[in-house]
């Protein structure tokens, strides 16, 4: 990271200044303590804020959708209701929080398909070692690589929520994202169901008739 | 910069006192009951976030987790108290993904104590009080920066400086805001 501290948390100052949402990088974790003041003071600097009315709006429709009204028992129906909400943010946090069944919600991966991909050979199936991770590339892609007996699988090798190179912990069978506490399985699915995040990006993988293994890259 | 409706009809009641019941008689008005403690949980939010999109996101989180757990005639108080622990949570779970902030880094929002009322200018009051224990040169570059939204070059104008320098001062003087801690 070349960019300096005051380059990034300026770059977050200036998006909160902005409307923008938080986007924060890798890094940005160092200066967490100037980056919430710095929240508190674009929010303090507006005033007290209420609910813009075409949220209020969706929310209330939300809330109405549930049969004879009994929003406050009826989860299900609110679901349903909320959902609705879910197809307009298509892609962002919000539509992953407003999914049904939050605790189990993943949202679905997606497969890397390089422009003029070619496959290329990793090494040989016997060189790894069944159920532990290794790291390998395939030109301009990144990614961890699982045997299971005869067969392979691999997903990048990238944190889905910041763009930090994940690191394999063989104690708990998981990839773990060093710049924030986020941690994916071997098939790339986040293990904090109370936070979902996306699925990692699968990569195309495949064992050849003669033993080795192959990653479709660049 | 947003704006919502006016006083609801809830805060026209006063049905904010503590113990008392919620009654529910019909869809429109348990609406009107929940949209308004969603306004506190909101106000609550952005204080913390200071954008709107996540702001949003969070609240309907809240909304989300907490409601299908809420029970008709429950004490108001028991609810917004709900409501608010489990902002406090969403909000726990956002900076601890976001940032990596250990849960006794977040200790001034579990701490919080649940707002009694309609939103108040409680935050801009705390953001005052910060601003006035910090340094002169701190307090200006945040004052010009945040409150009077000057650009980071307006703000080196102003304080005959450049524009680098504004940039570090901005972020020791944030650096500096962050540790005050307020009697509160």
């Amino acid at each position: 990271m070349s960019e300096g501290s005051e380059n990034r948390v300026d770059r977050i100052v200036s998006d909160l200044l902005r409307g923008r949402r938080l986007r924060l990088r890798g890094g940005d974790a160092d200066e967490k303590e100037a980056i919430t003041a710095a929240a508190r003071l674009v929010a303090a600097g507006q005033g007290v804020q209420r609910m813009h009315p075409a949220f209020r709006k969706r929310m209330a429709q939300a809330l109405e959708a549930a049969p004879n009204g009994g929003w406050l028992t009826r989860r299900a129906a609110l679901v349903a209701g909320l959902g609705v909400v879910t197809g307009v943010a298509a892609g962002g946090l919000m539509g992953r929080a407003m999914e049904p069944n939050l605790s189990s919600y993943v949202p679905a991966p997606r497969q890397v398909s390089p422009a003029n991909g070619r496959w290329v050979d990793v090494g040989a199936l016997a060189d790894f070692v069944d159920g532990q991770a290794t790291r390998v590339t395939a030109g301009a892609i990144g990614a961890f690589l699982f045997r299971r007996g005869d067969t392979v699988n691999a997903v990048s090798s990238i944190c889905s929520d910041l763009p930090c190179e994940l690191q394999w912990n063989g104690g708990t069978h998981v990839l773990d994202c060093p710049c924030h506490p986020a941690s994916f399985t071997p098939a790339g699915a986040p293990t904090n169901k109370a936070y979902p995040l996306p699925s990692l990006d699968l990569v195309s993988a495949r064992v050849t008739d003669a033993g080795r293994v192959e990653i479709l890259g660049t | 910069m947003t704006t919502g409706p006016g006083r609801s009809q809830s805060e026209a009641r006063g049905d904010e006192g503590a113990g008392e019941i919620l009654e529910l008689p019909a869809a429109s008005s348990s609406t009107a009951i929940a949209l308004d403690e969603l306004e506190l949980v909101y106000a609550f939010i952005y204080a913390r976030v200071g954008n709107r999109p996540d702001a949003e996101d969070l609240t309907q989180q809240v909304a989300m987790k907490a409601i299908p757990r809420l029970r008709p005639g429950a004490p108001a108080s028991a609810i917004r108290g709900y409501l608010f622990a489990t902002a406090r949570s969403v909000l726990g779970a956002f900076w601890s993904t976001r940032l990596g902030l250990s849960e006794s880094e977040l200790h001034e929002d579990l701490a919080m104590a649940v707002p009694p009322g309609p939103p108040s200018e409680e935050p801009a009051e705390r953001a005052r009080r910060v601003l006035e224990s910090l340094s002169d040169n701190y307090r200006r570059v945040l004052t010009l920066r945040f409150l009077h939204g000057y650009s980071l070059k307006e703000v080196a104008a102003e304080m005959r400086s450049t524009v680098g320098a504004v940039k570090v001062m901005q972020l020791r003087a944030l650096r500096a805001a962050a540790k005050v801690r307020l009697d509160e």
